[in-house]
């Protein structure tokens, strides 16, 4: 197991090193941030007593805000994704521990030093500079070490918003549920953590005022100070650099495709990337993975992201906040209209498959209960246990409308992470599930679905969004992604998803197959 | 010189003074002694001179200049102050914290350097030793050495001391009351040094001024002090030692 995964590590080195960097800058630059901000704002609490308590107040709701919904947030006022609005979230959550050691750090100074300051003759500023602060400074350093180390940690999050860093291992194994991904992600965060833990401890020591006696420990010493001064000016050095190196990225032949963090999305952007790759000059960058319907939106409609596949349904009743009970065809209309209108984006005519919610149970249940339809669920719901994923169990168009308009009342409903959800109800701990409808594991555990026979579910067609400025600038490139409408059914669709779920085939492996299996790109081409 | 003209200080809006019409002079090159209880308003005084607190009424001045057209960071760094509790700042070395008011008034290292060597000399703390110790690395008596060092580093034309010496032990402060007299003969400053001790006062005053509540009882030599008590207090001050000196010996 250790040694497989080992050698899965190894043949990953290349990215490995490009990913630790990115985390390094990611936590030394929001580290940094914090630190510049942080401690003149402790130092004001400390001097300001009426702002100390909504100072206070406000850095601690910082840390109580979700990661996604501030990363939404920020992408929403930034207008960017990537390294910028990662770094400010990261800062922000960096505050608290920094603002609060210093506040009592400088309350911590003693009276007395404080009276012969002030009787010697020093200035408030000469006080604060001389005195507080570096009377203050092991308290400000303790305060910097658990802002850093629980930055690596959240540093990790920022992959969702297309920073990089080895939260992309993490994520993109989340979404394949692939585990060696995530550990290639997760340990290298936790020694990185360990590290980090390790060098400021390091140079916490090193700066204690203390009468070197050993000439060994004075000359270490006299290393690790400005070691670890010059060590955040390397990596934020690197920052800048990494920052000025992927603006020029953003050159005018530069398409950049996004997707959410989720198989389907990942296989259809492969095949997006690839077919521009193959018929046009173009460059194409892939923002993949990233955290969510809302972050791709954001990203979509600030400009920073070009293409993404999205689903009627979701634009219907998550981006637009309308009603989903309507045809197919309305749907379609209504989306494709509002998003011209207000997002000046496109909606290209349906890939060809729905991805919509579905009931799913184990099919002898389905036989035994005589099941084909929800409204007939309804009516033996009472002796049923469901298990729904949380987005599931909070959306409008999931299990609240649902619930109210077939009736249902189940004898148990739990909130599950997807792949567990499946497990669990192949081993019999669950009766019902919702499913995606193009998910592999429906066919691969042959599980039987449940018909929506009141049309509750809204159309989810999936088709692609494309920002009309794109196609002003390369006109070739409508005739090109038109050329996917209607190429891929239902069918189709939960066959790729099954390669990359449960054979473990890479996305782009699978998208390519499909690609040339559809004459739409030529073999070895 | 330093003189006290009618000076009066209450701490709380309509609260009893702390300190009322306290009128005396320090003469150049002379020390006083404040001697009182606690709560008498001693350091208070003290800590009037140098504007840690202004005036209520009355004026002081110090070199024939009202200390309130003073600016008070100048006045504070032309007088030397060795506190109560030592005040040495624990994150500098000896060497910083002996010319940390060299440094304030902007002279160049060396001259820092130069006369923290001689100060350091001076209160018997040999520098090759002592400067890059911390102030926890030192004793009781070593600390208020160097707190005597640092108070005379820019060479200050007075020096309040507030009871240096209270917290040393009798040995200790014996042979720094010692030390102090005879840096007092060589160096000739003027001199306020806060004591509650009788000894200590009749040790290191010129003069000795008895603050009784706020008010004060009586100045002059210990001569004339301990022969001519002005008030029945001054006199109960003076008489208990005589007293259990005399009890001793019987």
């Amino acid at each position: 197991m250790i040694e497989s995964w080992l050698t899965f590590a190894a043949g990953r080195t290349a990215e490995l090193w490009v990913r630790t960097g990115e985390h390094l800058v990611l936590t030394g630059l929001s580290t940094a941030g914090a630190i510049l901000l942080g401690v003149p704002l402790g130092v004001l609490a400390s001097k300001v007593r009426t702002i100390r308590n909504p100072l206070m107040g406000t850095v601690g709701i910082f840390q109580t805000i979700p990661s996604l919904a501030m990363l939404a947030i920020l992408l929403a006022l930034t207008k960017q994704i990537g390294i910028v609005p990662a770094i400010i979230a990261l800062t922000l959550y960096a505050l608290l521990p920094i603002v609060r050691n210093t506040l009592t750090g400088i309350e911590q100074v003693p009276p007395s030093s404080l009276e012969a300051a002030r009787g010697l003759g020093m200035t408030l500023w000469q006080t604060l500079i001389l005195v507080e602060v570096p009377l203050a400074l092991p308290m400000i350093i303790a305060g910097v070490r658990t802002a850093a180390v629980v930055g690596v940690g959240i540093a990790t999050l920022s992959a969702f918003i297309g920073a990089g860093g080895l939260g992309e291992f993490i994520n993109r194994g989340l979404a394949l549920s692939n585990t060696q991904l995530i550990l290639l992600g997760a340990i290298p965060a936790a020694l990185l953590a360990l590290i980090v833990d390790g060098s400021i401890g390091a140079f916490q020591w090193a700066v204690q005022r203390r009468h070197g006696r050993s000439p060994l420990e004075a000359i270490v010493r006299w290393v690790v100070r400005p070691a670890a001064l010059v060590l955040p000016l390397i990596i934020s050095g690197i920052g800048v650099y990494a920052a000025l190196a992927s603006r020029q990225e953003n050159a005018d032949d530069v398409v950049r495709i996004a997707s959410k963090s989720f198989t389907e999305q990942l296989i259809l952007g492969e095949i997006v990337a690839q077919t521009i790759e193959h018929h046009t000059d173009r460059t194409v960058e892939r923002r993949f993975n990233l955290g969510g319907t809302m972050i791709c939106h954001e990203a979509l409609i600030a400009g920073e992201v070009d293409i993404y596949p999205e689903y009627v349904g979701t634009a219907l009743t998550a981006i637009l906040q309308l009603d989903g009970t309507r045809s197919a065809g309305d749907a379609l209309e209504t989306v494709r209209n509002t998003y011209t209108e207000r997002f000046g984006c496109i909606w290209f005519d349906p890939l060809g498959f729905e991805n919509t919610y579905v009931l799913a149970l184990r099919k002898e249940v389905a036989l035994r209960e005589q099941l084909t339809t929800i409204s007939g669920l309804a009516s033996v719901s009472n002796s049923m246990r469901a298990g729904f994923p949380s987005e599931f169990m909070e959306r409008p168009d999931g299990y609240p409308g649902l619930r109210r308009t077939y009736g249902l009342s189940f004898a148990n409903v739990r909130d599950l992470d997807p792949a567990l959800m499946y497990q669990a109800l192949v081993s019999g701990e669950l009766d019902v599930i919702s499913a995606f409808s193009t998910d592999g594991r429906i066919e691969a555990y042959d599980l039987a679905l449940l018909k929506d026979d009141r049309s509750f579910f809204p159309p989810y067609q999936a088709a692609l969004v494309v920002r009309e400025d794109l196609i002003a600038e390369m006109p070739e490139l409508g005739p090109l992604l038109r050329r996917l409408t209607g190429m891929i059914d239902t069918e189709t669709m939960q066959q790729m998803n099954y390669q990359v779920d449960h054979h473990q085939h890479s996305p782009r492996e699978v998208a390519r197959q499909f690609l040339e299996s559809m004459g739409l790109v030529k073999e070895n081409g | 010189m330093i003189s006290y003209r009618n000076v009066a200080k209450t701490f709380l809006p309509a609260g009893p003074p702390v300190l009322s019409d306290i009128t005396f002079q320090v003469e150049t090159g002379e020390t006083v002694a404040l001697l009182g209880t606690s709560g008498s308003g001693k350091t208070t005084l003290l800590r009037l001179t140098n504007r840690l607190v202004d005036v209520d009424a009355g004026s002081i001045e110090v070199d024939g200049v009202s200390v309130m057209d003073q600016d008070p960071i100048e006045l504070r760094r032309r007088i030397g102050y060795v506190f109560q509790g030592i005040g040495l700042f624990p994150h500098m070395d000896i060497r910083s914290n002996v010319s940390i008011v060299l440094r304030l008034l902007g002279r160049s290292a060396s001259e820092q350097q130069k006369r923290s060597d001689e100060l350091l000399m001076m209160v018997g703390m040999p520098p090759d030793e002592f400067s890059g110790r911390y102030p926890h690395e030192l004793s009781g008596g070593q600390q208020q050495r160097v707190g005597v060092a640092r108070a005379l580093a820019a060479d200050p034309e007075f020096l309040l001391m507030d009871e240096p010496f209270g917290a040393l032990d009798a040995i200790t402060r014996d042979t720094l009351q010692q030390e102090l007299l005879s840096l007092k003969q060589k160096l000739q400053k003027t001199i306020v040094f806060v004591t509650h001790d009788i000894f200590e006062a009749l040790t290191i005053g010129d003069r000795i001024a008895v603050l009784n509540d706020g008010r004060l009882d009586q100045i002059g030599t210990k001569q004339e002090i301990i022969r001519s008590p002005a008030t029945q207090f001054v006199k109960d001050l003076f008489g208990r030692p005589r007293a259990q000196l005399e009890a001793i010996d019987a």
